[in-house]
């Protein structure tokens, strides 16, 4: 029988897509936890033990996340990382040994398997990197810490030590380790308030140090009493501590205090007291930090992005229904008997139109989000880049809170990594080659973002050796993408590192592998209206600059008409309009070039690109078209005014026409094409290399 | 076309045919026990040229009157252009031009079908008129006799004549310079 094709792609349910974006999140936050740690152990500084707690959390959710839908290999693997944080936080696995150097690489096979569960040959039980990961880490957890026994030196009943988690000892051993006071300090409360009094305490504790636990104390003045004594680690002594809490209800004792030397914990306060503490039955107490994390997470809301697409495809249709009442209304006006009803309705519509302004900024700006993630992707790669290599290089991130549509800064990581990567690779010399010429031996590489107009730029500049352009030439002639005889200009020369396939560099490296991508950077771009330009000294460094649009979701367009058909032109690549004499427009070798204001600006008709018919006689429009540095006038018949305009992509192959972005949808005129001004003004330049 | 549509499907089809869109609701039904149980297949049927053709009922997503179309620049005259349709940007081509046979000016009865291509993009076939939905048993279809048609898959008998079902795979394929 004939088998019938599925039309449409099985699609995972949406729990299912549910789960990975969630896993998604937390693997994201991992990655910011690990780059804490990793940037706390850079710079010598004690680890904060809510990294890795919050570490170990994120494995936790993973584990229930990925056995909840049977992906057992995922769940093993959170199991195990579990297991590591696990000994990280007790102190059992040494933040720098082996083990936990295989959390990173856990994060990146959990989010690579991620990928690849769309793939339904993707056997739940994991794939081969994931079992053989587990084992490695399994082998490197087995090293034991050696416990050294300091705690026989605190004043303290040892039940109350017994009471102890094996985390709340880790981190008094810490504290001692680290020559802290340690100290108990008891309160009383009255049964029915004392959660809201405990907490005012820990947080003053907390202010002066750390918590270390909270226990019940015996001895409560009355039946409708409570007291708890919070073990507590901080640099202030008991009396000082005491001055610092001013809480007239709590007692503060000091437990331990480090030695005059401060490195070898040993036993300072004498053991005076024999209070019989009675063994508590350490009850899970309530964990003031839990609830505040509970808390943070509770007011912000996770929205899937396709909601955030199906909102602002609404608000696009209701931006086109509003040019239709605009045109309604003008109509009624126009007609003597009607004026007063087109009126009013003008009024409504200058109404409707405030409102939907402010509904589309809404929008607008709830898919706006900060570079800042894409940054620390960035210096995670630079610390891998360093690890891996022997180069030291140093990473200035700037304008980490410029922001851009989350689907541009999605499609902005890799042509980034690929950027930042070429300028590690190729351009940053070794240390010895750079105090050679008198460089400072780290190099530097320095990621600049920040808003100019409708577009965010993003700058990546390095100090290493840039680019050769003779040799660069040289090649461009091997792979004869220009001739031997050419004399070209310094920007012709530079640009062709965007040619595919060519590199000034032979040797092929694993980070950036034979350091191909810059053409594969420039499509990228294009694909998001972005362009890509560069700029180099040699000897003095490389610049790349990214220049993309704020948002691709709603655009101002400006409509033009040329042979009986209407294009929409991205407003934001428009510089001017001018209405030009045909007298002006002079030739040159077989191309048209006005005089705008001193400078040549080279001219391209559009109904020539699209083989349209061309009106004779009338006057033409120019539009001043602009990406980056480039300029191109743009010779059409009519220009129509400004629209709001949402761009949809055109559905099947015909997507990929060259100069056409895409359509949109204005009102009674139905579809418009949008014009690829990236395209047009690269096309222009081409053809006159060409001619 | 009226700027008021309603938001709903413009079948463009009424009256006697008007069950179609029933007939295709069916053929949503878990196919595989229809066809095991019946193995009928259903094509909707139209007119090119005064001929009998039909494509596949499950590709089919809707049809729709004639609207304005815009001309895309660089491409292959099968394809006229793209037309709105609630917010959607969808390609049409052009079935007369697309089989090498004349266009002709559209007319009343012209309608284009809103056919699901394999890569989960739609595109739209202009066709002369939509006539009805058939159901044909299995082997009534017959591999396309000849074997040098580009773009007929397989013959239909229906009663004394035959419908030429769409390899739509081949017409809606279109070669664009990039």
């Amino acid at each position: 029988m004939a088998a019938r094709r599925s039309r449409v792609r099985s699609r995972r349910s949406k729990a299912y897509r549910e789960f990975v974006s969630e896993a998604e999140e937390v693997l994201e936050r991992m990655r910011a936890d690990l780059s804490d740690l990793a940037d706390q152990n850079d710079a010598g500084a004690e680890v904060d033990p809510e990294s890795v707690n919050s570490l170990f959390r994120s494995a936790h959710s993973l584990k229930g996340m990925a056995g909840m839908f049977g992906l057992d290999g995922l769940s093993e693997l959170s199991h195990h990382l579990e297991d590591v944080l696990d000994g990280m936080r007790l102190g059992r696995v040494a933040l720098d040994s082996p083990a936990a150097s295989l959390i990173d690489e856990a994060v990146n096979v959990f989010v690579a398997e991620l990928g690849s569960l769309d793939d339904p040959k993707t056997p739940v039980e994991g794939s081969e990197a994931v079992a053989e990961l587990i084992g490695r880490i399994d082998s490197a957890v087995r090293e034991p810490a050696a416990p050294t026994d300091a705690l026989t030196g605190l004043d303290l009943d040892p039940a109350l030590l017994r009471a102890l988690t094996e985390y709340e000892e880790h981190r008094l051993r810490e504290n001692m380790r680290r020559g802290r006071n340690i100290h108990l300090v008891e309160a009383t409360f009255e049964i029915l308030a004392f959660d809201e009094g405990l907490a005012e305490l820990s947080v003053a504790v907390r202010e002066a140090g750390e918590v270390l636990s909270t226990l019940p104390s015996p001895g409560a003045a009355g039946e409708s009493q409570i007291r708890f004594g919070l073990l507590a680690a901080s640099e202030l002594d008991t009396d000082a501590l005491r001055t610092r809490l001013d809480f007239p209800d709590a007692t503060v004792r000091g437990v331990w205090a480090p030695a005059a030397a401060g490195s070898s914990p040993a036993p300072a306060v004498e053991a005076s007291s024999d209070r019989a503490v009675a063994a508590p039955e350490a009850p899970p107490a309530a964990d003031p930090r839990e609830i505040e994390s509970l808390k943070s997470i509770s007011d912000t809301v996770r929205v899937d992005i396709r909601k955030l697409d199906e909102l602002m495809n609404l608000v696009g249709e209701l931006v086109i229904q509003r040019g239709a009442v605009n045109s309604i209304a003008r109509r009624l006006q126009a007609e003597p008997a009607t004026a007063r009803i087109g009126r009013e309705l003008e009024k409504i519509h200058k109404l409707l139109d405030r409102k939907i302004q402010g509904l589309q900024a809404g929008v607008l700006e709830v898919r706006m989000v900060p570079l800042r993630q894409v940054f620390e992707k960035l210096s995670r790669v630079a610390r891998r880049l360093r690890r891996d290599t022997d180069k030291e290089v140093r990473l200035e991130l700037r304008g980490a809170d410029t922001e851009l549509d989350k689907l541009i800064v999605e499609e902005l990581v890799d042509p980034l990594m690929h950027v930042v990567r070429n300028s590690f690779d190729h351009a940053l010399e070794p240390a010895d080659e750079r105090s050679a010429l008198g460089k400072p031996e780290v190099g530097s590489i320095r990621i600049e973002a920040f808003q100019r107009g409708n577009h965010v730029v993003i700058e990546v500049a390095d100090d290493g050796r840039g680019i050769d352009l003779e040799r660069l030439q040289e090649r461009g002639v091997e792979r004869g993408l220009v001739d031997a005889g050419d004399t070209l200009s310094r920007r012709e020369v530079l640009d062709l590192i965007f040619a595919p396939g060519l590199s000034t560099r032979d040797e092929v490296t694993e980070t950036s592998g034979r350091g191909v991508g810059m053409d594969v950077v420039k499509n990228n771009l294009t694909a998001l209206g972005g362009v890509v330009d560069v700029d180099s000294q040699e000897g003095r460094g490389t610049t790349i600059t990214l220049t993309l649009p704020i948002t691709l979701a709603i655009i101002q367009a400006l409509v033009v008409g040329v042979g009986g058909q209407r294009y929409a032109v991205p407003l934001n690549s428009v510089l001017e309009t001018m209405l030009v004499d045909t007298q002006e427009i002079q030739r040159s070798d077989g191309r048209e070039i006005l005089n705008l204001r001193g400078e040549p600006l080279l001219l391209r008709h559009l109904s020539q690109e699209f083989g349209l018919p061309e009106i004779e006689g009338a006057k033409p429009h120019v539009v001043v078209i602009g990406l980056g540095d480039a300029r191109l006038g743009l010779v059409v018949e009519r220009l129509e005014g400004q629209q709001d305009t949402v761009i949809k992509p055109v559905q099947g192959p015909v997507q990929n026409v060259r100069g056409i972005a895409g359509a949109t949808e204005l009102g009674d005129l139905g579809a418009v094409l949008v014009l690829d001004v990236a395209a047009l003004i690269e096309d222009a330049g081409r053809r006159r290399e060409a001619a | 076309m009226s700027a008021n549509d309603a938001p709903g499907r413009d079948t463009g089809i009424t009256g006697t045919t008007g069950n179609w869109e029933q007939l295709a609701r069916s053929a949503a039904e878990p196919a595989a026990q229809r066809d095991e149980v019946l193995l009928l297949r259903e094509l909707l049927a139209f007119e090119l040229a005064g001929d009998p053709y039909a494509v596949p009922v499950e590709r089919v997503r809707e049809i729709v009157r004639l609207r304005p179309i815009t001309p895309m620049p660089r491409v292959p005259e099968a394809v006229l252009g793209v037309i709105a349709l609630r917010g959607e940007v969808i390609e049409v081509i052009d079935l007369r031009r697309r089989l090498s046979m004349p266009g002709v000016e559209p007319t009343r009865r012209s309608r284009i079908i809103v056919l699901h291509r394999e890569d989960g993009c739609v595109a739209g076939l202009l066709v002369d008129a939509v006539n009805e939905v058939l159901r044909l048993p299995e082997d009534a279809i017959a591999p396309s006799a000849q074997g040098d048609s580009e773009a007929v898959e397989a013959l239909c008998a229906r009663g004394e004549e035959f419908v030429s079902l769409i390899d739509l795979e081949k017409v809606l394929d279109v070669d664009v310079e990039r």
